[in-house]
């Protein structure tokens, strides 16, 4: 009798333990990969930010050569001051703000592109050492971007998949901002769009 | 994180498991894998190379990763298969974990003779000594004149010293040899006739008692391989974020 009662009680603390671990262990794996998102968005800011503190010296040396481009130098110091003036207090925990800064970023990207097609007609700048020295530094640092944009798809991806499977994704939903879809970068802008750095006969 | 106290195995791991693998190959579609890593630092599938400048660049660059610890490699082969070269340099520099672990301080140049591509790869360990700028600089001033002229032993040779010279800012950084204490290279006469006897003390074993001779013989080998991939090529950095430049001619 007495030993039947401490079988029950056994069946019933099993029953009661094992599903708490099972959530704990999936809610603590669901935090891991959140927070490896976390420092993947850090990695893709740093990028971007490579790129952006480019800006200023490469305005000033095309603007030395070819200072009657002004409109294409205007949409680059516009296109790079609005970067500046973004906030993301949340991070990738906000899909929206992640579409604006894309958004501008990729306004950025383009006006580069047009400012580096219209310095192809200047042969002074393409032998400037300095344009090209700031040429294939730009060009790194759209490398690195798309890089680190990639490695940010994959790692949201990792956590969207972990989110919408069983069991978390039965209580993802009551856990708040953290633990909602993370939103991914959308085309590989960086890598179509990215400036072909074309040296002259380099050497 | 996956330390699991083994009570919580009951959960539909599995189930997780095979919906991220589904996931992940619908999206990844795997199209092409890196190369397998390589064995020794320089690897030249496309032949463009002579072997013994192949060879001594070798042992510099061996001797140089077992003295400073940056890991140093140089891949050259036809073409990249339709994958971007900068693509193809990040994937293979993690596929092959190059520089160590924690450190990533590994660099890889890659040549594509027929698509003309060419791609130094610097980890994230390296990327203060070698900037973009540096990289492209090497890539420009180094390689491309030298690879234009056909002369590829040299564009190798001498990109790899001024890279190395970059990292360690001090030009003829790169050991002149890879003698020292390498004792594969440099084995005495002692050695070699010691070699010689054990060799035949095996084969008389093996004639006498052949299934313990071979036993012998798989456990040398596993003692052997063991020995290797522990003090081996392989680094266990790998992490590159696409930094270093790259070059077409």
């Amino acid at each position: 009798m007495n030993r039947r009662n401490l079988i029950i009680g056994a069946v019933l603390a099993l029953a009661i333990v094992l599903p708490v671990g099972g959530l704990a262990s999936s809610y603590n794996a669901l935090v891991s990969l959140d927070q490896t998102v976390e420092s993947q968005w850090a990695q893709v800011e740093n990028a971007y930010q490579r790129r952006a503190d480019l800006v200023p010296n490469l305005v000033a040396v095309v603007k030395g050569a070819a200072a009657h481009e002004r409109e294409t130098l205007e949409a680059v110091t516009a296109a790079r001051s609005r970067i500046g003036g973004l906030q993301l207090p949340d991070g990738p925990r906000d899909p929206q703000a992640i579409q604006q800064y894309e958004a501008a970023q990729n306004q950025l990207s383009s006006a580069l592109g047009r400012l580096i097609a219209v310095s192809e007609a200047y042969p002074q700048l393409r032998a400037n050492e300095n344009f090209l020295a700031l040429q294939s530094q730009l060009e790194g640092t759209e490398n690195r971007i798309t890089v680190e944009r990639q490695r940010f798809n994959d790692d949201a991806r990792a956590f969207n998949t972990r989110r919408d499977t069983f069991p978390t994704v039965v209580f993802a939903g009551f856990l708040g901002e953290r633990f909602k879809a993370k939103s991914y970068f959308t085309a590989s802008v960086g890598a179509a769009t990215a400036p072909k750095v074309d040296f002259p006969s380099a050497g | 994180m996956q330390t699991l106290a083994p009570w919580s195995l009951w959960l539909p791991r599995g189930a997780a498991l095979a919906g991220l693998l589904v996931v992940g190959a619908a999206h990844a579609a795997p199209t092409w894998a890196p190369p397998p890593a390589p064995t020794a630092p320089v690897t030249d599938v496309a032949g463009v190379l002579s072997p013994p400048v192949r060879a001594a660049l070798d042992q510099r660059l061996t001797r140089y990763a077992a003295e400073s610890g940056h890991q140093l490699v140089v891949y050259l082969d036809r073409s990249s298969g339709g994958v971007p070269i900068e693509e193809f340099a990040v994937k293979s520099f993690a596929a092959w974990k190059l520089g160590q672990a924690g450190r990533d301080d590994g660099v890889a140049v890659f040549a594509m003779t027929d698509d003309r591509t060419l791609r130094v790869e610097v980890g994230y360990g390296l990327e203060d000594s070698i900037t973009d700028l540096a990289a492209s600089a090497v890539i420009r001033t180094t390689m491309l004149p030298l690879i234009k002229a056909g002369k590829w032993d040299d564009a190798v040779v001498q990109g790899v010293e001024s890279l190395v010279d970059t990292i360690e800012a001090k030009p003829g950084s790169l050991p002149v040899d890879g003698a020292d204490g390498d004792e594969d290279a440099a084995m005495g006469l002692p050695a070699k006739v010691a070699l010689g006897v054990l060799a035949a003390l095996f084969l008389i074993f093996l004639i006498l008692r052949p299934r313990s001779a071979l036993g012998m013989l798989w456990m040398v080998g596993r003692l052997g391989l063991g020995g290797a991939s522990g003090g081996g090529f392989r680094g266990g950095g790998g992490r590159s974020g696409g930094g270093g430049a790259t070059g077409r001619w």
